[in-house]
């Protein structure tokens, strides 16, 4: 059924669909709205599951750990500084190897204060051991929530889904939401065989020598690397059951391109009316959209890059001292190959500036003027 | 035990999946860690000890809480023979003790032993002891006599109550009026006391109609004959026409004699007769006002009593004291009044009240009431029974100089309310019990006293069992500070249903009309139940290492399994009322 909803609340639909049974979430702008709603569904009852009110983000998901460990499906969402505050339970939650689902709307880590998009905050927290995926749209935020249960019960890994503030949190678009019968179809009942059972008591999280926690790190990798495999498989099962399949990238035009503009979260749509553009026009560009941060799809990106003269990455974040976070993974992943573009890395849009599709136009036009990129980023939009 | 072997992995691919246990952990005894331990122990709450007739509150709050009230009803008899009686007019100090005042509102105690007084069903009370052959005379059916006529039957002996009016009560008859006490319900508590054998003889003034010898006769004697001479104003004009004291104007009410109440009538005083008077003027017809020579903080009466006399109608002036009853034709017509002023402290601890000069003013009335207060009269009694300040010297169980003769009450007290009246008979009975014997009060030590304000327990005396056979008597009384609020929650107190106040004005039928069974429910779950485990199941909960259970016999209570227990202390910590303690291994 076609519901007109915010980004936010169409992330509250796939979790009350996916019928969770714990919600602990501590309020920020501009991630309110997800658990107000949810509040909402749990207390009419459209929602059996238990909403536990906590003090802060870190309590929040320790709430879900803990939850998640009893043995039930569990959901929590947050934003920039809330997610800074679960970053040691964000290791924690991956490493007791625990199928939560979070949502992390992307807004500016503070100071300075800003409620706006920017993808700093998750991509920050690369190397916790979460699953990351990014939304381009409502719909992909609801069926990137659905399909990040299913993914995260197999592979026994936390995921966040990640999508824009504002343009998408509190943008009304039209959403499809599926019967709940269809949702059950689609995934199972969460039925995990180890969990906190005073019948059945165990240690868990325990010491682990130096002899010995290499390995379980080795055990993690594994899933990680397991997970391409099975978000693919999810992502084409979610296309039988509900006519729309997902992978971990989407390639546009990309075959005969010379240069590939490389786009996530709502850059995309902007992103697809310029490539259309230049195409009318008889340029050969190419879009390619990225929606899974971690694991890196690497083959994904190789296979799409080969050959090509230049990649252009519009990065919404920055690591300071290095460069735009999704340009310098892509030349990591590059370096698997020999025949790999150039990358141009530009860094706009920071605390919400608007990515409009003129900006885009003239990033490409100037990566186009280059023989070679200079420098690892570019600014793009800076008043100096 | 079964020797355990250790695992050891030669690589990831023998690991499990995530970091947990292959094989059972229950080899590895976590209980050797601690060094404290946890205890659960019963300890007092404060209603309990705050009650003056030693009724194990908290237990037949948690029986009406379970639904079962005729158990808590036969809780409540275990120490207290007048249940209906201490529902209605009590000032009950539990409910000021009641740690739930430090959240919103106490628990309503009062209204929860009433409503076990009125739905329990009528039930025999029997004699929990062999009959002893032995007999006591009880001077005065008041509550304090009742009491000690009612405990001295269940401990076995024969007795015989000897009182002055003719209707059994005492100040419960005619002292507290039908408003606040209805008749019937009186006479049920009394008839049931009647029913296991206990002799009341009416029209038996002690020192007139009977001699005090008489009572030699018997095996023991409780003089319980309380305090009902009225303390005279001392000023002029007291015999005229149309002065009559407040006792004698309740007295007179209750037995159904004929008064005559003027238009417009002076009531003097302010404690307790003085405002029931008044009450009582106001619905014979009259224009009533109180007169008092301090302020209405430093009035005796019941501040509940106090505030429904003004809701009727009853007029109070305060700082005034009357100077001379003005008289025309012998008969009144109004009071010369001074105004006071409040000086520095007199022995009581409240300001005494200090003549303003050149303020007098007269008012007008045909009706003085003077209700300053009561004394007892003590000539029927052997000169040698030693009296100190007007009353019988007694110790703390009753005894008096004088060997077999005990005494409690407001004429051995000198707190005069209802429930101390029972506390004394129930501790007279004790000591009678003991002195019946050949034994000593001394020799069963403070196993009978409830925390340390003294009140004492018959069932802990005769070793019966109360609810979950708790250690009512234990030392320790739990405080706010001891509680655990965040397991609780703010709870509204219902108010107690009452007759419409024209009804209250016109009639003398009981203003409270008790709980009905939802409210009663309702209030029963406000209970803390500070002290006493109610198997809340918080510990079993919390408990990190699994070790505390449910007992395997499904008797009340918890196991704690102290091979893995390792004295982390959470249960303690999350216990909501402070049933559990930590102690050293």
């Amino acid at each position: 059924m076609k519901k007109v909803l915010m980004g936010n609340h169409a992330a509250s639909y796939a979790a009350m669909r996916c019928k969770v049974k714990v919600v602990a979430a501590y309020p920020i702008t501009p991630q309110t709205q997800i658990v107000e709603e949810l509040s909402e569904m749990c207390a009419d009852g459209r929602l059996d599951a238990k909403f536990l009110k906590v003090e802060s983000e870190h309590s929040a998901l320790a709430s879900i750990i803990a939850a998640s460990s009893a043995g039930v499906r569990t959901f929590t969402a947050t934003s920039a500084n809330g997610l800074a505050l679960m970053h040691e339970l964000l290791h924690w939650a991956a490493g007791a190897r625990l199928p939560i689902v979070m949502v992390n709307v992307n807004r500016a880590m503070a100071p300075g204060w800003s409620i706006w998009s920017d993808q700093t905050d998750s991509l920050s927290q690369r190397d916790t051991g979460w699953i990351q995926v990014y939304a381009e749209d409502n719909q992909e935020v609801f069926d990137s929530v659905v399909q990040a249960f299913k993914l995260a019960e197999q592979v026994r890994l936390p995921v966040m889904v990640c999508y824009d503030a504002f343009f998408l949190s509190h943008t009304y678009e039209p959403v499809d939401i599926p019967d709940v019968g269809l949702v059950d179809k689609f995934l199972p009942p969460y039925d995990p065989e180890i969990y906190l059972n005073p019948s059945d008591p165990r240690s868990f999280n325990a010491l682990v020598m130096p002899d010995l926690y290499l390995e379980m790190r080795y055990k993690m990798q594994v899933a990680m690397d397991k997970s391409k495999d099975v978000a693919r498989e999810v992502g084409r099962e979610f296309g039988e059951v509900f006519g729309r399949s997902y992978d971990l990238v989407e390639a546009v035009d990309c075959d005969d391109a010379e240069t590939v503009l490389i786009t996530t979260s709502t850059t995309s749509s902007p992103g697809r009316v310029i490539v259309k553009k230049l195409r009318e026009q008889g340029r050969k560009v190419g879009l390619l959209k990225l929606r899974f941060f971690r694991p890196f799809p690497n083959e994904d990106i190789c296979r799409v890059l080969a050959g090509k003269k230049r990649a252009v990455v519009i990065d919404r974040n920055i690591s300071f001292g290095k460069s735009g976070i999704w340009a310098d993974e892509i030349r990591g992943a590059l370096t698997l190959i020999d025949d790999r573009p150039d990358v141009y890395c530009y860094i706009t849009g920071l605390g919400g500036r608007d990515i409009t599709p003129q900006v885009i136009e003239e990033i490409i036009a100037d990566a186009e003027s280059k023989e070679k990129p200079e420098s690892l980023f570019y600014w793009k939009g800076l008043k100096p | 035990m079964a020797e355990h072997k250790p695992i050891v992995f030669s690589g990831a691919g023998e690991m499990p999946e995530l970091v947990v246990s292959v094989s059972t952990m229950l080899w590895n005894k976590t209980g050797s860690w601690r060094y404290l331990k946890p205890a659960y122990l019963d300890s007092v709450p404060p209603c309990n000890e705050a009650c003056p007739a030693g009724n194990d509150v908290e237990g037949f709050i948690r029986l009406i809480d379970e639904g079962k009230i005729a158990e808590a009803w036969r809780l409540l008899k275990q120490e207290n023979p007048l249940p209906a009686v201490t529902g209605r007019v009590c000032f009950h100090p539990c409910e000021q003790a009641c740690n739930r005042c430090h959240l919103d509102k106490p628990t309503a105690i009062q209204a929860l032993e009433r409503y076990a007084a009125d739905h329990a069903p009528a039930e025999e009370v029997k004699a929990l002891r062999p009959k002893s052959g032995k007999s006591v005379a009880v001077i005065g059916a008041g509550p304090a006599g009742l009491a000690a006529a009612y405990h001295l039957t269940r401990m076995g002996h024969q007795v015989e109550i000897f009182d002055a009016l003719p209707k059994a009560g005492g100040l419960l008859r005619v002292g507290i009026p039908a408003y606040r006490l209805p008749d019937d319900v009186l006479d049920q508590e009394i008839a049931a006391i009647e029913s296991m054998g206990v002799k009341i003889h009416l029209d038996a003034k002690v020192g007139q109609d009977v001699p005090f010898a008489k009572m030699l006769d018997f095996d023991a004697v409780f003089v319980a004959t309380g305090v009902h001479a009225n303390r005279a104003l001392d000023i002029p004009g007291e015999d005229a026409q149309g002065v009559v004291p407040g006792l004698a104007l309740l007295t007179k009410v209750a037995l159904g004699q004929p008064v005559e109440v003027g238009m417009r009538v002076a009531v003097i005083g302010g404690g307790n007769s003085a405002v029931d008077a008044a009450r009582t003027a106001l619905r014979l017809g009259a224009e009533t006002t109180v007169y008092y020579r301090r302020t209405q903080v430093e009035m005796p009466a019941f501040e509940e009593e106090v505030a429904d006399a003004e809701i009727e109608g009853v007029k109070m002036e305060m700082l005034v004291a009357p100077v001379r009853i003005l008289t025309e034709e012998g008969k009144v017509s109004g009071i010369e009044m001074r105004k006071m002023e409040l000086g520095d402290p007199d022995e009581s601890g409240r300001r005494r009240p200090v003549p303003v000069a050149g303020s007098e003013f007269i008012v007008p009335c045909d009706m003085v009431v003077p209700a300053i207060g009561e004394v007892g009269d003590l000539s029927f009694l052997p000169e040698d029974v030693k009296r100190e300040w007007g009353k019988i010297k007694i110790d703390d169980f009753g005894l008096t100089n004088h060997p077999g003769v005990f005494a409690g009450g407001d004429i051995a007290s000198a707190q005069q309310n209802v429930a101390r009246a029972i506390g004394d008979g129930k501790r007279g009975a004790i000591a009678i019990d003991r002195f019946l014997h050949g034994e000593t009060v001394e020799a069963i030590g403070g196993r009978v006293i409830i925390g340390q304000r003294g009140s004492v327990s018959v069932a802990q005396y005769l070793k019966e069992k109360g609810a979950h056979a708790k250690n009512i008597a234990a030392e320790k009384v739990i405080a706010f500070e001891n509680l655990n609020m965040w397991h609780f929650e703010p709870l509204e107190r219902e108010p107690m249903p009452r007759l419409g106040l024209e009804q209250r004005r016109a009639t003398f039928a009981e203003i409270n009309l008790g709980l009905n069974a939802e409210q009663a429910y309702a209030a029963a779950e406000r209970c803390f139940h500070c002290g006493v485990c109610t198997m809340c199941d918080n510990c079993f909960m919390f408990c990190p290492d699994v070790a505390i259970s449910h007992r395997t016999d499904g008797g009340y209570g918890y196991d704690i399994d102290f091979d893995y227990c390792k004295g982390c202390g959470i249960c303690v910590k999350e216990c909501p009322r402070s049933a559990m303690k930590m102690e050293e291994e």
